[in-house]
């Protein structure tokens, strides 16, 4: 086949095109260190690295969803502690002054006890997550139990509604965490038991002036107290399995994420070591090429003829 | 005539033969670097002999004219092969700049807005009231309306680029076919005194190889060396020495179509008939893929609008009010977040019932909901489709960067085969030289003796 100079020139030009197309790809890989720089490089193994963003963007925000949800789960647990050691506390008091061999004095140092454990009720009933009351329904901006009638201080009305405070943790499912504040304080469903009406009842046997009609006023409010002590627990040990719940997804989410984040690695990253090797391999050839090259398109029969 | 000055002849006929040989090559040398230049050769034969008294004799040499070497088959092909060179090239140029709108390989892009829209809204389903959490929403659902409507805009920029690209084609195209006529004139006036117009046959053949690279054309050379060439299906651009002059107009979706003039000196618009070259690729690329991808993207943007509005419509804002959208918009061009809720972020409808204001998170949930729904023809989620567009964008691009390559091998190798018919060696050439210097001297030298011995011839009448 005839060969022109053009021909040996072209060929040249072209082959060395080529190595160094495929040089700088690599270079752009080694700096940044990914595999796939733009769609074209991979583009199934793009589509595979954006769905696997997308979930660990999602599984972040679960995270932190359930996060909010335990802190919410402490601060409720804190809470409901708090009442009932104070409803116990007026139990034991009850239990005390039922006899009718206490006297008026001792009767109304109760009362003032008591007087206090009920302020001390309500503030923790209208207690606040953040900005938000936690006992409130879904009325987070209303106080939940308030003194409608000053001149009556220790009946209480609720005001807030029965919503919940819902915490997605995965796709479709959520815990859910009963805000009502009925459900703890006043009826428990059915049978329950309202604890401010019972310890306004105390109160009114504690200040009754007829000591006989006190002490039965006061007899009657031991069993109601000891039953909203086990509507309390009722409503702690609600949080247990809710808690777990929490703990045991983030688990779960921890594990995902780890195995989601290597698989995108793996058809994202590339393998540092090898591309360099196969860099200095395309720099050998490239450096052999243009050296065979000149030795061939220099010399012409031109430099030989005399 | 067999005497002295029959041998003066053959010395003279000779010296001229070498002489315009070596003309020859050294044009061809001179022309080494030509683009499109076919080496040429003389033709030598010899002399008509003359009757002598032993028979014919041979009377010397002369030259029967100027051989271009050339494989008129290999040029079709070649101009063909040129022609799907021009269109993936083309492509590849244009979808380039598309990768490049839909870049995510950085993180930030279609994939990280959605996800950030629909985190926004889990937030808030957290915290109904929290003002930070309402900000978030505003900020991220105006970042996703935001990215949507740039993707969309980049991409009609791109289309108007290529209609620029194609009326700069289409007035390459009217000048190389003005070029070709005028050679075509040329040529049938040089040739019909006998000769061959080799210099302008090697550049008609470049100007029809520059034109099948803007556009696909089918040429052939008539009985008469006029060179035909015809685009579309069947359309003449240069027949002689006429050219139809084509033009461009803008049709109704605002871009440019090419028209062909017919007999009746209306306009026949042409652009489905144009299938090669690099007018071939843009339009393709405008046409098919663009307008594909802009219609996935509204596709996308419509249905989120859709369905993101009717449950937002259905729930409640902080102040009560209900029936609001949240964004506003046709489609992927004039996605934008409702003006009203940008003024008052109490109007975002987190709560799903008018009693349930402030603490009902149930809407915003049902919102953060649609992330895992197959929304897109009841199979595919808004992420799923839009993580398919841009893969569907990769694709595209790889196809006409691999297309491109193999082309511009397969051209490498047509144009080589050429050089190695039609080329100068300049090898070949030297080694020319030296023969016709060679035979230039001896002739020269044939000349002196028959001059010497004419010398002698008249010494010896004194």
């Amino acid at each position: 086949m005839r060969i022109t100079q053009n021909m040996m020139s072209t060929i040249f030009v072209s082959n060395l095109r080529k190595q160094t197309e495929t040089m700088l790809q690599r270079q752009e890989q080694i700096a940044t260190q990914k595999r796939i720089n733009r769609p074209s490089d991979d583009p199934s193994g793009m589509g595979r690295v954006l769905a696997g963003r997308s979930t660990l963007t999602a599984i972040g925000q679960y995270m932190d969803n359930i996060k909010q949800g335990k802190t919410r789960l402490e601060f409720s647990e804190n809470t409901l502690k708090l009442v009932d050691d104070l409803v116990q506390q007026a139990r034991r008091i009850a239990d005390e002054k039922s006899g009718s061999e206490v006297t008026a004095d001792e009767r109304q140092f109760a009362a003032t006890q008591v007087k206090e454990i009920f302020d001390q009720v309500l503030q923790l009933a209208n207690s606040k997550f953040g900005d938000r009351y936690m006992f409130s329904g879904d009325k987070t901006s209303t106080r939940p139990f308030r003194v409608e009638d000053p001149g009556d201080p220790y009946t209480v009305s609720y005001q807030g509604d029965d919503g919940s405070f819902r915490y997605p943790i995965a796709d479709g499912v959520e815990v859910t965490v009963d805000a009502d504040g009925r459900n703890y304080f006043q009826n428990y469903a059915d049978g329950g038991v309202n604890i401010f009406d019972e310890l306004r009842d105390l109160i009114a046997g504690l200040g009754n002036t007829d000591l006989a009609d006190g002490s039965t006023q006061i007899a009657a409010t031991v069993d109601p107290l000891e039953g909203a002590h086990v509507q309390i627990m009722n409503k702690r040990s609600e949080a247990g399995p809710k808690l777990y719940r929490f703990q045991a997804t983030e688990e779960h989410w921890l594990n995902m994420k780890n195995t989601v984040q290597a698989a995108i690695g793996r058809e994202e990253d590339v393998d540092v070591t090898q591309a360099i090797i196969e860099l200095k391999n395309l720099e050998t050839a490239y450096q052999s090429t243009m050296a065979a090259a000149s030795r061939i398109i220099q010399p012409s029969l031109v430099n030989f003829l005399k | 005539m067999t005497n002295l000055f029959g041998v003066l002849n053959i010395g003279t006929s000779a010296l001229l033969l070498q002489q315009r040989a070596i003309n020859v090559t050294g044009n061809n040398i001179a022309n080494v670097n030509t683009p499109g230049y076919s080496r040429q050769r003389l033709n030598i034969e010899t002399a008509s002999p003359v009757a002598s008294a032993v028979g014919p004799v041979g009377f010397g040499v002369r030259s029967a004219g100027v051989e271009r070497i050339y494989d008129r088959f290999l040029g079709v092909q070649l101009n063909s092969e040129n022609a799907n060179l021009g269109r993936w090239e083309a492509q590849k140029g244009m979808l380039d700049r598309v990768e490049v709108v839909f870049d995510e390989s950085g993180g930030y892009g279609l994939n990280q807005a959605l996800s950030d829209f629909w985190n926004s809204w889990q937030d808030l389903s957290l915290n109904p009231s929290g003002s930070t959490e309402r900000s978030m929403v505003a900020a991220t659902s105006q970042g996703l309306a935001d990215t949507i409507r740039k993707k969309y805009s980049d991409l009609e920029q791109i289309q108007e680029d290529i209609d620029i690209a194609v009326e700069g084609g289409v007035e390459d195209v009217n000048r190389l076919a003005a070029q070709i006529a005028d050679l075509n004139r040329k040529i049938a006036s040089t040739e019909t005194s006998g000769t061959n117009a080799n210099d302008y046959r090697d550049s008609r053949d470049l100007a029809l190889k520059k034109l099948s690279e803007i556009i696909d054309i089918k040429s052939f050379e008539d009985a008469n060396g006029q060179m035909v060439v015809s685009v579309g299906s069947g359309r003449p651009l240069v027949e002689n020495g006429n050219t139809w002059r084509i033009s461009t107009q803008t049709n109704a979706d605002g871009h440019t179509d090419i028209l062909w003039p017919d007999i009746n000196g209306g306009a026949v618009n042409i652009s489905a008939e144009i299938t090669g070259g690099r007018i071939g690729g843009w339009l393709q690329t405008r046409d098919t893929k663009i307008a594909g991808y802009q219609d996935d993207l509204d596709a996308l943007a419509e249905k989120l609008m859709e369905k993101v509005n009717e449950i937002h419509a259905d729930g409640y804002g902080l102040d009560g009010t209900t029936d609001i959208d949240l964004f506003t918009g046709s489609g992927a061009a004039d996605m934008q977040v409702n003006p009203e809720i940008l003024e008052d972020l109490n109007l975002l409808a987190a709560s799903a019932t008018a009693a349930g204001v402030p603490g009902n998170a149930s809407n915003a949930i049902a919102i953060n909901a649609l992330r895992t729904s197959p929304t897109m023809d009841g199979t595919a989620t808004f992420d799923a489709a839009a993580n398919t567009l841009v893969s569907q964008v990769g694709y595209d691009v790889q196809a006409a960067k691999a297309n491109a390559s193999h082309q511009a091998d397969m051209m490498t190798y047509l144009e080589n085969y050429r050089e190695s018919v039609s080329g100068v060696s300049l090898d070949e050439e030297m080694v020319n030289l030296v023969k016709f210097e060679a035979a230039y001297n001896a002739a020269a030298k044939m000349v002196s003796i028959a001059d010497e011995m004419l010398d002698s011839l008249m010494n010896i009448i004194r």
